[in-house]
């Protein structure tokens, strides 16, 4: 049997670092976007901060004016959108490769719908606030994730099972929030907007906090088994004669992506398609080679950050960030389900 | 690298009430090149899996070179047992040197990095399968033959001692089906890898087998050399298919030539 000679061997490794250094390139690409777009959503809104009294109200020095709407307004509002389009992004992708499906994401599949109304519920109902609010939502997707698991269970689940009963369930899970809505009227429609289609409005930087500690937790622990979620986009088998436990690795991705997108929503609300948009446009823009998990991570935060400036100040009206990233978002759906029919007749 | 043995002893499984492998028992020597044949539902697929550990016997366990592997780990495991489904799919888009070096998954851990072993494997593999040239090549571009052979140094870069593989030449042109069964058999001859494959072409079969496993009912009916069985009998029970076994002209192993209803003769025969 023909071995590789040393000089073919070399060329191999020259290929493997050329697509390792395009890598590295893509996600400095993506951090630089995302650093530009920091800085351009705390200096410039309705009115003009310099650069340099951005950074002095960053480290803390009280400047009149500015340390109220860059700090409380600007820098708060930049911030949800980092982590929220982080944990969307990840949740989103972890659950559509486990699936191998587009149309498998959590937004999609009903459980940001879940995590929606299991916040509303607690707000609305129990009088809750902070931690225990996204507490609630938390067990709300697993909720709703193990109702999809079961419902969908069949002599096993198939995908497109899976995804016909998640996007029921969504349905029925947002009506359950317009109603927990309409019981509550005093409430005003930005913040009513928040629960249907997402917004960062008026988010605290103390909310921030459980926001980044699920990220760095749920998110490590994703990332922990990116190797096994590549041997997955094989096929369930191919990865179990790779070595991947399936059943582990299925709870462990499972978990860390509904507490991702959960915890998210209990700050933001279901953003809309974030979740569903990010894997794929990180997979366009990064190629096949390696995990798509970091991409997708910071491909969620610019597509939150980048939207939410656009509802804010490039459009004609204000719009919450949910609004923008879902007229973004259901064109590819569309074509999506177009795609898959004109394919194989299913999903 | 050493050979491996493998044996499954008893085995019983089946998915939810049915029950697909009814106390079937194997035998693989080191270093054999085995061809599971048998009507479609006889149970020759889930055999694979159950030695493969993808399903779990309902009884009867699998030993690998004496020991039971459902104990193992699964990495562990990975690397001593490679398995090919039949037809995968590989991910849009995916090259074939990314495709080659998922094989690699298993020895790899969370901490540990790419390494000169893993590149020689991978490096080999392709060389091996002659895609050296491929290697940046989009997977999904390629031909059905060119498919197989990624898949097949996919299973390569693995490096097990055994290699199992469900109908790898399905849906191939006789020409790619040789091509992929001259390859088994290299592997086979120049690593001393035992392979276990199942076929659905039984001249193929007893041509490129040392062993021939024939199942019919979820039940091994005659496991041994194709000489012993391949016979006019074997076909008839287990395909229920009258047929002639002759010699092959060229390799000198059994050849089966189907009779079926009409004895065998075509209309153009009859009406000349």
């Amino acid at each position: 049997m023909n071995h590789a000679t040393p000089a073919q061997r070399a060329e191999l490794s020259a290929l493997r670092r050329g697509r390792f250094r395009r890598r590295r390139g893509t996600l400095a690409l993506l951090a630089a976007g995302l650093l530009v777009g920091v800085l351009v959503t705390l200096a410039l809104g309705q009115s003009y901060t310099p650069l340099s009294t951005v950074a002095r109200v960053l480290v803390g020095v009280d400047v009149p004016g500015a340390s109220f709407t860059v700090g409380e307004l600007r820098l708060p509002r930049a911030v949800a959108c980092l982590l929220a389009g982080a944990c969307f992004g990840l949740g989103g992708v972890a659950f559509q490769t486990l699936l191998r499906n587009p149309l498998a994401s959590p937004d999609i599949i009903g459980i940001s719908s879940g995590a929606s109304a299991g916040a509303v519920f607690a707000i609305v109902a129990l009088a809750w606030s902070g931690p225990a609010v996204a507490l609630v939502a938390v067990a709300a997707g697993l909720g709703v994730a193990l109702l999809i698991y079961l419902l969908s269970w069949r002599d096993g689940v198939t995908g497109a099972r899976l995804i016909l009963i998640g996007i029921g369930l969504a349905a029925m899970l947002q009506s359950v929030t317009a109603y927990l809505l309409m019981q509550a009227p005093s409430w005003s429609l930005q913040e009513a907007l928040r629960w249907i289609t997402g917004s960062v409005n008026g988010v605290r930087l103390t909310q921030a906090l459980p926001l980044s500690l699920a990220l760095a937790l749920l998110g490590g622990l994703l990332l922990s088994r990116r190797a096994d979620l590549d041997a997955l986009r094989l096929g369930d088998e191919l990865a179990a004669g790779l070595g991947v436990r399936l059943g582990v690795t299925r709870i462990v991705v499972v978990l860390a992506s509904v507490g991702l997108v959960a915890f998210a929503t209990a700050v933001t609300g279901p953003i809309a398609f974030v979740a569903f948009l990010s894997g794929p446009i990180a997979a366009r823009i990064s190629g096949q080679s390696g995990s798509l998990l970091l991409p997708a991570a910071l491909v969620g935060a610019l597509l939150v950050l980048a939207s939410d400036y656009a509802g804010q100040f490039l459009l004609p009206a204000r719009y919450p960030v949910g609004i923008v990233t879902g007229v973004l978002g259901a064109p590819y759906l569309v074509y999506l389900i177009v795609r898959d029919n004109q394919r194989k007749g299913a999903l | 690298m050493n050979a491996s043995s493998l044996q499954a002893e008893a085995l019983t499984a089946g998915y939810g009430e049915r029950r697909v492998l009814d106390n079937a028992s194997v035998d693989i020597a080191p270093g054999q090149l085995t061809a599971i044949v048998g009507a479609n539902a006889c149970g020759k697929s889930t055999l694979l899996r159950v030695l493969s550990r993808l399903i779990a016997p309902a009884s009867g366990r699998v030993l690998l070179d004496g020991s039971a592997i459902d104990g193992m780990a699964a990495r562990k495991l990975a690397r001593r047992i490679g398995f090919l489904p039949q037809s995968p799919m590989a991910p849009e888009g995916i090259s074939v040197l990314e495709l080659v070096s998922r094989g690699r998954h298993p020895h790899q851990g969370l901490f540990r990095r790419w390494s000169a072993a893993d590149e020689a494997a991978v490096a080999d593999a392709l060389a091996a399968t002659g895609l050296l040239a491929l290697a940046e090549r989009a997977v999904d571009e390629l031909s059905g033959g060119q498919r197989q052979r990624v898949w097949i140094a996919m299973a390569l870069a693995q490096q097990t001692n055994v290699l199992l593989l469900d109908e790898p030449t399905t849906f191939l042109d006789i020409n790619h089906q040789i091509e992929v069964l001259d390859l088994l058999t290299e592997l086979n001859h120049t690593r001393g890898t035992t392979v276990v494959m199942v076929l659905h072409e039984l001249n193929l079969a007893a041509r490129y087998a040392d062993t021939l496993i024939a199942m019919a009912g979820g039940r091994v009916y005659a496991a041994g050399t194709p000489e012993t069985v391949l016979t006019e009998a074997t076909v008839r029970e287990v395909f229920g298919l009258e047929s002639r076994v002759i010699e092959d002209p060229v390799t000198g192993k059994p050849m089966m030539i189907p009779l079926g209803r009409h004895g065998g003769v075509g209309s153009a025969t009859r009406s000349s």
